[in-house]
């Protein structure tokens, strides 16, 4: 390969007091797709924005080509051929694809008006040249997340194309769609383009990369090749090996806690893309942590959703029983007053009050609880507080600052903190280390193992593979809104991938 | 892990927590009382005086100052509760209006006694607005466009049942008179100092106070400004809240209108006029949220006296309503741009 396209040395940023950047070195060749690795808080995105013109290093040089360079904003990043994709794409969903492609700096005919003719024509063609079958003419909204990510590489490369830049790109996207990204990706290196990729799957990397940067409090901590053990990997990503992540399972489950057999969803209106349960069978004891596997659009989200009644309206088919007795789930009311909780994939949408102080959010499952009478006791709050404070090590201690000021992690061990308060005996979880740094993943799957040693019974669907094997003592695979498969924990990847993509193994 | 550092502010809850260092979070928490104790002391500063007396601190001016804002005080705190869910209620002004028309037409045409009177327009009042809540929570509809057409609709009624006549109020004993004991609602108790429409206000303010801070109810308010669909996840009744504050919303316009009809003694279809806008000036100045899910009662009641209080001042300096208008506006973008700012330095708003 040829000798490097960008190079930054000695990289420091501090923020205030908090140094972010404590000398990084880092460089990027062309034609490489180099992966760049780190918990929340290593210091990727500074390192990024440093990149990209959003802010200036502090000490430290950047060269483009052997020539240093010094971006003022984004724009003279821009200039230098830097492009830069964030996690919000930045396309207005109202306006179709060519007028995306163009925003700012539309194609005019004479008069002032836009030729829109010629726009379409030359997205058409950009979208062409990587291969991708978009209509120009197509509303943004009506895009797959997948598709809208091409569309936002076509627009960056169409005003800077010699680095790319990819803020975890994948998050939001199917294995089929991510595939369909990597192709893309690997065209875009084979025309000469650099591509910085910014991720927390671990497993995408072997796939894509060429080289690897693990960042850890602000340094980078290694930088290895991509096919380095998944163990190593993570070494240098926390600081401490893979073993130590997932507690212990537990020995023995105890009797039966929800029973589903041969449980349907049934919608009262047809909802396209709303994968409802069709015959699910399948058991969670007390005490015992059910994981639920599939691809995107499984129906994972939407068996969890369908049982605490957050879902589309319909009724379930079947037989549905919570220890023994056959329930009628068909209200959030109902499913709590059986014992069950819920906690979203989606904690800043549906998860919790952000503006609102830590300790409201905590205790806001058990309002009626803590309000005798219909007045609120200070008294009783400040206990359930307490006892959250003390279940879950939520940072900083203090549960009067804003919920939305906490870090990921924090945020969703309030979420959870604040359902446990409930005693529920049945545990829903979505996704519930989205977002979530490592060191947090493993303080909440302790946490998880612990109240399932108590009886609580938690049935938690994850589209992160190792975290349902590592975690769980069963795993049910779902497919198109049934259950195929069962393994127990610990099981190897593939056989659960096979059967989630209904291969044999 | 020491548990014991780990306190609760057993004080009344108010959602927006606070940022104990931040000065200007300090600010905006009691922006309304700090730009009341400023418009008090400009009032002082540029009044007009006679023979060495302060006009504005004259005991009959500020009794006409928390009179002339208590019918859109009380409207103001019906106000703060519909803000709080994120919610809005245009229908208010208009409900004050139908509630006056109504209320002199009970008891002047219809012969029916003060006490019926009353407890039938507030019923009025509390049953309008939940309609609205349940026409807004039952078909999604933005609570803007619902309480939009129920302005129109109130105006409506109110036209019909007064047939677009003052209907004035005259008092005494027998057929087609209210009975004398309405008229106290234009007077002044305690040695002709306190107006009674200024005790309504400040009783409801209190009573609304600790319904808010201290019930279950307030606390499942909070909940669905601040996130509904979290809300309704963990079990806060959120369509029962939403239908709630709107019954709040219309009796606080009902109790406005008997207020009104009570101090003018007419009732008129087309009274209260943009007391709505006033209301939730006054609302917004005390620093409740258009966003939902932060608000307070004490800074709505400070924003109401504090917007007179201005009104009053200018007034003594024969100074235009042109000029009160734009002193208006800009309290309330002064207000607005504080919040907005204090919601970036957490870091929770663009």
């Amino acid at each position: 390969m040829s000798a490097p396209l960008l190079v930054m040395t000695g990289a420091v940023k501090r923020f205030g007091g908090v140094q972010a950047l404590r000398g990084v070195d880092f460089d990027l060749k062309a034609g490489e797709i180099h992966a760049l690795l780190g918990e929340n808080g290593a210091g990727k995105s500074t390192l990024m924005n440093l990149l990209s013109g959003v802010y200036m290093p502090d000490e430290g040089t950047i060269e483009i080509d052997g020539k240093p360079v010094r971006f003022n904003n984004p724009r003279e990043a821009q200039a230098a051929g830097i492009a830069t994709i964030f996690q919000e794409l930045d396309l207005v969903p109202s306006l179709d694809v060519a007028a995306n492609l163009f925003l700012g700096r539309e194609l005019m005919r004479p008069g002032g008006f836009l030729d829109v003719p010629a726009m379409r024509r030359e997205a058409k063609k950009r979208l062409e040249a990587i291969e991708i079958a978009i209509d120009p003419g197509a509303m943004v909204a009506d895009l797959s997340i997948g598709q809208r990510q091409v569309v936002a590489i076509v627009k960056a490369l169409s005003y800077a194309s010699r680095v790319l830049i990819m803020d975890e790109p994948t998050a939001a996207l199917t294995v089929g769609e991510v595939e369909r990204l990597f192709d893309i990706m690997r065209k875009l290196a084979a025309t000469g383009v650099g591509i910085v990729y910014i991720s927390h799957r671990l497993e995408e990397v072997p796939g894509i990369a060429d080289r690897v940067t693990v960042m850890r409090d602000g340094r980078v901590a290694g930088i290895t090749e991509p096919h380095a053990p998944q163990a190593e990997l993570v070494r240098l990503l926390v600081g401490r090996p893979l073993d130590e992540l997932y507690p212990q399972r537990s020995k023995a489950a105890g009797k039966p806690l929800l029973s589903l057999r041969d449980a349907s969803f049934r919608l009262a209106r047809d909802s396209a893309g709303w994968q409802a349960p069709i015959g699910v069978s399948l058991d969670v004891h007390e005490g015992e942590i059910v994981g639920l596997a599939g691809i995107m659009g499984a129906g994972r989200t939407e068996l969890l959703s369908a049982l605490y009644g957050t879902g589309l309206s319909g009724r379930w088919e079947g037989e549905v029983a919570i220890s023994g007795r056959p329930v009628k789930l068909d209200s959030i009311s109902a499913a709590r007053h059986a014992g069950i909780a819920f906690v979203t994939d989606d904690r800043r949408g549906s998860g919790l009050m952000l503006r609102m102080a830590v300790g409201l959010n905590l205790v806001m499952s058990v309002i009626r609880r803590i309000s005798p009478a219909g007045l609120m006791s200070p008294s009783r709050q400040a206990e359930a507080v307490k006892q959250s404070f003390g279940q879950f090590d939520i940072r900083p201690k203090n549960p009067d600052i804003a919920v939305g000021a906490l870090s990921g992690g924090n945020q969703q061990k309030v979420v959870l903190a604040k359902e446990i308060l409930g005693n529920p005996r049945l545990l829903l979880l979505d996704e519930p280390t989205r977002g979530v740094d490592v060191g947090a993943k493993g303080e909440i799957y302790a946490r998880l193992r612990a109240l399932a040693a108590q009886g609580l019974g938690i049935l938690v669907a994850s589209s992160e593979m190792p975290e349902l094997i590592g975690l769980c003592d069963r795993i049910v695979v779902l497919r198109q809104g049934r259950n195929v498969a069962e393994f127990m924990g610990g099981v190897d990847e593939h056989t659960v991938l096979a059967a989630a993509n209904g291969r044999e193994a | 892990m020491s548990e014991d550092k780990i306190s609760v502010a057993a004080s009344p809850v108010t959602a927006a927590p606070q940022k104990h260092r931040d000065p200007l979070a300090l600010i905006v928490r009691f922006q309304s009382l700090i730009g009341l104790v400023l418009v008090a002391i400009g009032g002082i500063i540029f009044s007009p005086r006679r023979h060495g007396e302060i006009l504005f601190l004259n005991p009959d001016n500020i009794a006409n100052i928390v009179r002339a804002v208590s019918e859109t005080g009380i409207i103001a705190i019906g106000m703060t509760f519909v803000i709080i869910t994120a919610g809005i209620d245009l229908s208010v002004g208009a409900v004050l209006g139908l509630s006056s028309v109504v209320t002199a037409s009970m008891m002047i045409s219809g012969g029916f006694g003060l006490i019926p009177t009353i407890l039938a327009v507030l019923a009025l009042g509390i049953v309008f607005g939940a309609i609205q809540g349940t026409i807004s929570t039952r078909f999604r509809l933005e609570p803007f466009i619902v309480t939009l057409a129920g302005l129109q609709a109130a105006r409506g009624l109110a036209l019909v049942v007064s047939g677009n006549q003052y209907i004035n109020i005259s008092y005494g004993d027998g057929p087609g008179l209210a009975p004398p004991v309405f008229a106290v609602l234009g007077e002044r108790l305690f040695n002709n100092t306190v107006p009674v429409a200024t005790l309504v206000f400040i009783v409801f303010a209190a009573i609304a106070t600790i319904v808010l801070n201290t019930t279950r109810f307030g606390r499942y308010v909070f909940a669905v400004g601040g996130n509904e669909r979290a809300a309704r996840i963990s079990g806060v009744p959120v369509s029962m809240v939403k239908i709630s504050v709107y019954a709040i919303t219309g009796f606080a316009a009902a109790l406005a209108g008997i207020v009104h009809a009570g101090q003018f003694n007419f009732g008129s279809a087309n009274d209260g006029m943009g007391y709505e806008l006033t209301a939730i000036a006054a609302v917004v100045i005390g620093g409740t949220s258009l966003f939902g899910g932060a608000g307070s009662m004490v800074g709505t009641v400070a924003g109401t006296i504090m917007l007179g209080a201005l009104a009053n001042i200018l007034q003594l300096n024969n100074i235009t309503p042109a000029m009160q208008l734009l002193a208006t506006a800009a309290i309330i973008v002064l207000a607005a741009v504080l919040q907005s700012l204090v919601r970036r330095r957490e870091g929770l708003g663009r």
